[in-house]
């Protein structure tokens, strides 16, 4: 499937569910809802066109005044890619779990909680693992993030 | 006698050869130096050159340096890459499990001073003299063979002065 194919049956299918973002040069890149994720997931992932078994990566951003999360998908029967894209606030941040659809989502949905503190609903083994085990510092992923030893790189001219 | 000749501040020749006289701080410090068995402790980069330095090309062994997987068995730990915040503790356990006299040789910029990781970094340990007691630092990123070779001849004039008394 081209691009454009891909486009068209995906917005055929989803409807209003989706909506076609500027940002994907390669591959369709679509902002979804939150409460939409989880249906959307398992559909793409059943779709007979689609196939989409493999969730590449779970991306996390901060970009100073809300939190996006972006889903990589790709299915490598049918040589597809395409992105979800969420955005949501900082209070109360919070995502359904897709370890239901794609198992692997269960360790990235652990780091995504550890450094940026983003809830996950449903997720049966919310503990910490990439951080130390007495960390007490918080989401160091975080724009406003700091700690005592903690030094930005000075502005160099 | 070639050797004995350089050293006769510490030995007693005796006519004819065969037998020396010496103090055993000269016997112990000096067999210790030459042969420094250090731990495999390599957590990033600078494991690739601490890697050629223990093979055949640069051939680490001739100073008496042999690699030990194990922390019961070696005198000297090579921390070579970066220590994570995560690994600190780590590294002090073994550091603790090594029979005393023990060295420590921090190589490369992460080690010495947390390196390229010093600014914006959450997990990276600003120093391994924050956790350990480092006898050596060698900086460079990574260091080469060569200045890996002058850190641990270093050490060795270290261990050498050393004294028996001083062992605890």
């Amino acid at each position: 499937m081209t691009f454009e194919e891909l486009t068209t049956y995906l917005t055929e299918k989803f409807g209003d569910k989706l909506e076609l973002l500027e940002t994907g040069k390669f591959e369709p890149f679509f902002l979804i809802k939150k409460e939409n994720l989880v249906e959307i997931c398992e559909a793409v992932k059943t779709d007979d066109k689609l196939l989409i078994d493999f969730l590449c990566n779970i991306g996390a951003i901060d970009t100073g005044e809300k939190f996006e999360i972006v889903y990589n998908l790709a299915s490598i029967k049918k040589n597809i890619r395409f992105d979800l894209k969420l955005v949501m606030e900082y209070e109360g941040a919070e995502v359904d779990s897709v370890q239901e659809v794609w198992p692997c989502s269960n360790w990235y949905e652990r780091e995504m909680w550890e450094l940026y503190g983003i809830n996950i609903k449903n997720h049966d083994n919310l503990t910490r693992f990439l951080l130390p085990d007495e960390w007490d510092q918080g989401h160091p992923m975080l724009k406003n993030w700091d700690a005592p030893d903690f030094k930005r790189m000075p502005e160099v001219e | 006698m070639g050797i004995i000749k350089k050293v006769p501040v510490y030995a007693e020749k005796f006519p004819g050869g065969g037998i020396i006289t010496t103090s055993l701080n000269y016997i112990f410090s000096q067999s210790q130096a030459s042969s420094l068995w250090y731990l495999l402790f390599g957590t990033a980069c600078c494991a690739i050159e601490l890697m050629a330095t223990g093979a055949s090309r640069y051939d680490f062994d001739r100073f008496g340096m042999i690699f030990r997987a194990s922390p019961r068995q070696s005198d000297l730990i090579i921390a070579a890459g970066t220590i994570t915040k995560k690994m600190a503790p780590r590294l002090k356990l073994l550091h603790d499990q090594m029979a005393e006299p023990r060295y420590v040789i921090a190589m490369g910029g992460c080690t010495v001073g947390g390196g390229p990781f010093y600014y914006d970094s959450y997990a990276v340990e600003k120093g391994i003299d924050h956790i350990v007691p480092v006898d050596v630092y060698i900086p460079g990123c990574p260091p080469r063979p060569e200045s890996l070779f002058e850190g641990c001849l270093k050490l060795q004039e270290k261990v050498k002065l050393q004294k028996i008394q001083d062992w605890s």
